[in-house]
């Protein structure tokens, strides 16, 4: 295909950057680790398990952060314009991939590369110019403090071409806030702090322009594939309303069942989600709606509080924003919810992980642990907006109690004491997302054995929530956790979008992802062979957190979730309790063939995996 | 016969028209047939956001009956009399 390469889909080839030696190389993508590995997460695992030291500053030029794309991005194929950022993370110390769609990943590989490996730290700030071939590290100081916006605004006029794809940090980027993102035109690498490696290599962005395509073995194959899919986007009634009401569809129904997060989990029922609802934001602020490249899902909203204190122009809110700036800190006032997702890209900080941050900032003043006099004056009880925001921008620019917060809650908790780490929500460093597990055991023991601590993106609740898997009953959740966690990371790989979950889950692997991959590679797997490719991935990552010294104790849940049971509504009294889990623990590993005791995979897992090399690490 | 309160939220309040409507079930007045009544009463509409087009069976949901959750699946055959209440939670993905 493409430059030779064996499979459909792929370019062949990787971009290697060097900043420090201020190098630029192009090499062959390894034909054997697309096929054990695919792309995306996968393949960034693998890759980086060889180049990434052990035990290695993730803020340190021997981090490396991976740009990966899969073989189906850039394709026809519907919610699948989705790529990875990996690296070594600085909230969890360990493997992180975190997703981001929009157009980037596709632009990259139309400029003819799968991925991007970016090593080194540059002397001084930069940004990169891949044009095609033509690849240039430039001085990027003069956009050094600039928001991504206005990064990238500079950037359009300064190349003379509206249409380049830019990848841009904030300053929360460049001052290492553990959670920065990366943000890609308008879309996020939100999670893990992926924005803080890139700032801590001195780059502040990446503008892309591709003039070629993606090459597939059969067209034809492709296009009917293509249908198909995009009819199961326009017909499953779990994809129904992402284009009207975005993914704050989830906030009444969910606040209906008594699973709606609310004051940092203190309980999950808020009273007042009517205000930060779906339906509210379609009647106030919303003003259309956009789509990644090629997606027919169009979840994403464009807002807009035209004035007042909260005059703001987002591309959002997401579920994820309202959920942690909204029900968790007790606002009830959209608009405050809209300025505050702004200040977040503006300072290129994560939602989740900042709102967090404000949330038990609050919890601490509620409780008389924080005055004002930690607060820099500010009144944090639950609900003042006007306080959250203002916080909020403290962090980004890591003042005051900001500079304390920016290194997450785990950490913030170690260092205040006082019982505070009773109000962290988090597991490896990764505080929660706006899915409750309290009362579902198959997706406890997923977010607690997740290499990326609390994502939903390495399991799901969709089975249990739904009734399609019975949530009382523990026997059996080892296994539905472990083949959930493979679908996403097959997903991850490809690589496609989770809010397609309709159509590439939910229980496990499934037909449609695999005839995509097929579609677009040329490959013939059925489903034993791809299981055991995501089974693969899986223990590579797995193998990556043991080699950092992760192990099973590693493995947990936020000590609210042990111990205080849901206090209200339909889901009263659920509770994972430490024994629960330890049980579930020990039916995953089981089920995994991993090492009960440590958590860590065995030597006949990982011979049977063909991942032999990693077994004088992790064995 | 029952006549039982059903709630539902984004595109399923769309199709209904209201928050809030009311169903006549049964007999046999169960959980299932307060989802028959209600597939029935608002047609192609309410089939397009509930209805598996590949099985035509109704979407696995999570229900809330009277405050308590519970499954359309694995609760089905619950009773169901005249003034309880059952909100539909919409399937949720994403996030």
């Amino acid at each position: 295909m493409t430059n030779g390469f064996k499979y459909g889909g792929y370019k062949g080839q990787l971009l290697r950057v060097n900043l420090s030696k201020k190098a630029v190389t192009k090499e062959p993508l390894r034909e054997d680790w697309a096929r054990d590995f695919v792309g995306g997460a996968g393949y960034s695992a693998r890759l980086l398990y060889d180049e990434i030291p052990a035990k290695c500053d993730p803020l340190g030029p021997q981090n490396k952060l991976f740009f990966m794309t899969g073989p189906v991005n850039g394709t026809m194929i519907p919610a699948a314009s989705r790529s990875t950022a990996c690296a070594k993370s600085p909230l969890t110390g360990s493997l992180f991939h975190s997703i981001f769609g929009g157009y980037w990943g596709p632009e990259l590989k139309f400029a003819g590369y799968d991925g991007l490996v970016v090593e080194g730290k540059a002397d001084k700030p930069v940004y990169l110019w891949i044009d095609d071939d033509r690849v240039e590290i430039r001085s990027a100081e003069h956009l050094w403090g600039k928001n991504p916006f206005k990064a990238q605004e500079v950037l359009r006029q300064e190349i003379g071409d509206e249409n380049i794809r830019i990848a841009t940090i904030g300053e929360a980027g460049e001052n290492g806030v553990a959670y920065a993102i990366i943000l890609l035109d308008i879309r996020a690498a939100g999670r893990g702090g992926m924005g803080a490696v890139m700032g801590s290599k001195n780059l502040k962005a990446i503008a892309v322009r591709g003039t070629g395509s993606v090459n597939v073995p059969n067209m034809l194959r492709v296009y009917n594939t293509t249908l198909r899919l995009n009819q199961i986007v326009a017909t499953n009634p779990a994809v129904k309303g992402l284009s009207e009401y975005g993914t704050p569809r989830n906030v009444l129904s969910m606040n209906a069942a008594g699973i709606l997060p609310t004051r940092n989990w203190q309980t999950e029922t808020f009273k007042r989600a009517e205000g930060i609802s779906g339906e509210t934001m379609k009647e106030t602020v919303v003003k259309g709606h956009r789509a990644c490249f090629a997606c027919s899902i169009n979840c994403t909203k464009y807002s807009v509080v035209p004035s007042g204190k909260y005059k703001s122009i987002i591309n959002g809110p997401d579920y994820e924003t309202v959920y942690g700036f909204g029900s968790i800190c007790e606002v009830d006032d959209i608009k405050a919810i809209c300025k505050v997702d702004e200040v977040c890209d503006e300072y290129g900080i994560d939602l989740i992980q900042a709102s967090m941050s404000v949330a038990w900032a609050m919890e601490c003043y509620e409780k008389g642990i924080f005055t004002k006099a930690d607060t820099g004056g500010l009144d944090l009880t639950w609900g003042n907006a006007d306080a959250m925001i203002h916080l909020t921008e403290m962090i980004g620019k890591r003042e005051g109690l900001g500079a304390l917060l920016a290194k997450g809650t785990r950490d913030a908790a170690k260092i205040v004491g006082k019982g505070t780490e009773r109000f962290v929500i988090s597991n490896k460093g990764v505080d929660w997302p706006g899915h409750s597990c309290r009362p579902w055991p198959g997706t406890a023991v997923g977010y607690a054995t997740g290499p990326r601590g609390g994502s939903h993106h390495d399991i799901r609740p969709t089975l249990e929530k739904s009734g399609m898997v019975d949530r009382t009953v523990l026997e059996g959740k080892g296994a539905m956790a472990s083949e959930v966690n493979h679908w996403l990371i097959l997903a991850d790989s490809a690589v496609v979008c989770h809010l397609g979950e309709p159509i590439w889950g939910p229980a496990k692997v499934n037909d449609n992802l695999i005839d995509a991959l097929n579609a677009v590679t040329g490959w013939n797997l059925d489903y034993p062979q791809a299981r055991k490719i995501a089974e693969r991935q899986w223990n590579m990552i797995r193998c990556f957190s043991a080699r950092e010294g992760f192990t099973r104790n590693d493995d947990t849940l936020p000590i609210r979730f042990m111990e205080e049971p849901v206090p209200e509504g339909p889901m009263k009294g659920s509770l994972i309790s430490k024994e629960t889990l330890e049980g579930l623990k020990d039916q995953y590993y089981e089920y995994r063939g991993w090492d009960k005791k440590t958590g860590n995979p065995s030597k006949a897992k990982l011979a049977e995996l063909g991942l032999e090399f990693a077994a004088k690490d992790v064995c | 016969m029952a006549t039982v309160k059903v709630k539902g939220f984004s595109v399923v309040r769309d199709v209904f028209g209201a928050g809030l409507v009311e169903v006549e079930v049964g007999p046999p007045e169960t959980v299932k047939e307060t989802l028959a009544a209600l597939l029935a009463k608002y047609g192609e509409p309410l089939r397009k956001v509930l209805v598996e087009p590949d099985t035509g069976e109704l979407t696995p949901l999570l229900l809330v009956l009277n405050g308590e959750a519970i499954s359309s699946t694995l609760d089905v055959d619950r009773p169901v009399k005249t003034g309880d209440e059952i909100t539909l939670i919409f399937p949720i993905g994403g996030g």
